[in-house]
């Protein structure tokens, strides 16, 4: 992360539906070639935010540079330098996937050879099915493909693994971190918290319409979720956990007991020596590190997904 | 330019692949054509059964003459009583019996409940005496009558005159079922959406939409005409041209009226339904199917103020009796503000989402 300018900039954002306020003064900045991550749950305001900066929502408030432009000024100018793929976003059906690529490439003003980017994007055995012929994941590929047809220097992508299997989504997620490497910059929306830990470089954690924290992942669970889990499946005997090295918090559930401690390795050093001497019989013990959906819960009160 | 052209190419192909738009595009226009041509199309053969009774030389030459007379087709009976019956059992229209030889009146007999057939048969039959009478007695007859046929430069068909009809429905339907579906489920589905997250300008796109539309329906009528004329042996006695410049403004029309349309509906469903209710109205009002001269009087201003009218009377005037557009610009005037009207609604209105 040098000082170069970012590539996007998004200064006081807001967007009123009637009484209800779905962004409220939303503002970061995403620098050049770094995978930016908004994640959050269902209705915080993710999607909207995307579509403001994509210039395909007008804002209440608040300004939106991208790549140098601005999008209230020139929407059009925004969307000819910006790849979008949109959540759930239909195609001609009865076209074929080549044909789709053609169509929105000339949509760009470019007429292009399809097929690199089609076999790019793994959908070479299927160019030339008809889009309504292909899988939940072929689709959202090819998704991704129109939304490459411009060679966009930025790539908005809203919930891209969303409904995906889980190798589908791993699948997806190297694809995109494929375009970091070819430089280009990628900011994505997801309510998974897994996605934005292994995919982004920074995140913003987005919940009823604001950004409540805004940083790489690591940085995020150290700064709001220092505790990791240490859970233990007792068979016998009992102790005063709360009184252990480390412990700050104790939850029971049935046999499994799960400690929140500040120091893991006195915690779990404690519990070994009890159960060598006998106090307390457990047959297994797990140790979790904190992630995101920790730091959501500590920064919101509730669980990401409810 | 490009994104113009190939919205338009594209699109073709996007339709031609949908085998149930085909069948509503082509398929039931000619289905439609063929039913209600051969339920209302016959042709006038009028052939008129006679009985006939008697025995001769006097009977013999008057079944003879009567045998002459194109329409009537003779059959011989043994007696009255049989020939009486056949009548009853409505096979004669007219049974004919001769006067034993002695004299007496030529008897005739004919159905009360085939009225129109069986006077007819009683005028030409009386018709008949009073020239047997005539020559008889001798008399040269002081008038005559020579009769020709005048009509058109030919004879117009049920199906000349349907065709036409059904072109305009073809037409119609292309927008007011077609366009109103179309539109509602791109933006349901976020397909317009997504059109618009690019920098096309929405004229290049929704403008090849409707041009594809214009298209398509030049190919659907094409493929209608050609079926009409070697199936059912229609006739177009106008020019081919007009009538595809005709059907480019109709589908202009309509298209536009579909877009209004789904700028007030917005669910594919409701959408459609609003368009099958100015459809349908006008597909029975405005003399596609028939003439419009048979509804009621008291319809026929709404009829007149009715879009698809101007542009069958046209279609017709130019296919079944091979007039040109002169008379008719204000009509297609009329026509022409409709569509400016909804493609003005439509342009106000539209949303991509």
């Amino acid at each position: 992360m040098s000082s170069a300018p970012p590539i996007v900039t998004v200064t006081g954002l807001v967007k009123r539906y009637g009484v209800l306020t779905a962004v409220k003064q939303v503002s970061f900045a995403v620098l050049r070639g770094e995978i930016f991550g908004i994640l959050g749950p269902n209705g915080a305001g993710k999607t909207t935010t995307l579509e403001m900066i994509e210039g395909l929502r007008r804002p209440d408030g608040g300004t939106v540079v991208v790549d140098g432009v601005d999008v209230a000024a020139d929407p059009r100018g925004v969307r000819g330098r910006i790849g979008v793929q949109l959540q759930e976003a239909g195609f001609f059906e009865r076209l074929t996937v080549e044909e789709t690529l053609t169509l929105f490439a000339a949509y760009h003003g470019r007429s292009i050879d399809p097929r690199p980017l089609i076999e790019r994007m793994q959908l070479a055995d299927k160019r030339g099915a008809r889009v309504i012929t292909l899988s939940g994941g072929q689709r959202q590929r090819l998704s991704i493909a129109v939304a490459l047809v411009n060679d966009p220097p930025v790539l908005f992508l809203d919930e891209p693994t969303t409904g995906l299997d889980p190798q589908a989504r791993r699948n997806l997620w190297d694809l995109i971190a494929g375009f970091r490497a070819e430089g280009r910059t990628v900011i994505l929306t997801t309510h998974y918290m897994e996605e934005a830990e292994r995919l982004c470089d920074r995140v913003a954690i987005m919940d009823h319409g604001r950004i409540v924290a805004l940083d790489a992942p690591r940085a995020l669970i150290r700064a709001h979720a220092r505790a990791t889990t240490i859970r233990v499946t007792l068979t016998g005997g009992g102790a005063d956990f709360a009184a252990l090295p480390g412990v700050m918090d104790v939850v029971q559930d049935d046999g499994e007991i799960a400690l929140a401690s500040g120091d893991p390795m006195q915690t779990v050093h404690a519990l070994m020596d009890l159960n060598r001497t006998g106090t307390l019989h457990f047959h297994q013990l797990r140790i979790e590190e904190a992630t995101l959906e920790d730091v959501f819960l500590h920064l919101t009160g509730h669980r990401l997904r409810e | 330019m490009r994104a113009f052209f190939l919205t338009v190419v594209m699109m073709f192909r996007h339709y031609f692949r949908d085998r149930t738009s085909l069948f509503w595009g082509m398929l039931f226009p000619l289905i439609l054509m063929g039913l209600i041509g051969t339920a209302f199309g016959r042709e006038a053969d009028l052939t008129l059964p006679v009985g006939f009774v008697g025995a001769g030389p006097m009977a013999e030459g008057i079944r003879r003459g009567l045998a002459e007379v194109p329409v009537f087709e003779v059959t011989d009976e043994t007696d009255a009583d049989a020939a009486l019956a056949a009548l009853r059992q409505g096979e004669r229209a007219l049974v004919v019996v001769m006067p034993p030889s002695g004299g007496g009146p030529v008897r005739a007999y004919f159905d009360q409940g085939r009225g129109l057939e069986s006077r007819t048969a009683l005028l030409i039959l009386e018709r008949f005496i009073a020239e047997a009478n005539l020559r008889a007695s001798g008399v040269p007859p002081a008038l005559r009558l020579e009769s020709a046929g005048v009509a058109a430069a030919r004879e117009l068909r049920f199906f000349d005159f349907l065709l036409p009809g059904i072109l305009a429905m073809t037409v119609m339907n292309s927008g007011l079922q077609g366009v109103t579906w179309v539109v509602t489920e791109y933006r349901q589905r976020l397909v317009l959406k997504r059109v618009l997250a690019t920098p096309v300008r929405p004229a290049a796109f929704l403008g090849g939409l409707v041009t594809r539309y214009a298209v398509t329906n030049l190919v659907q009528l094409a493929v209608i005409i050609a079926i009409a004329v070697g199936v059912f042996h229609a006739v177009i006695a106008g020019s081919l041209l007009t009538l595809a410049a005709l059907a480019v403004l109709g589908t202009l029309v309509f298209v536009g009226m579909g877009l209004a349309i789904s700028t007030v509906s917005r669910t594919p469903e409701s959408a459609n339904l609003l368009g099958s209710l100015l459809n349908f109205p006008m597909l029975f009002l405005s003399g596609t199917l028939w003439p419009r001269e048979f509804m009621p009087q008291t319809l026929q201003p709404l009829i007149s103020a009715l879009p698809l009218t101007p542009l069958v009377d046209t279609m017709r005037a130019v296919s079944a009796r091979g007039e040109s557009l002169a008379a008719h610009l204000p009509a297609l005037g009329y026509l022409t503000a409709w569509g400016v009207a909804a493609f003005l609604l439509a342009a106000w209105r539209f949303e991509w989402e």
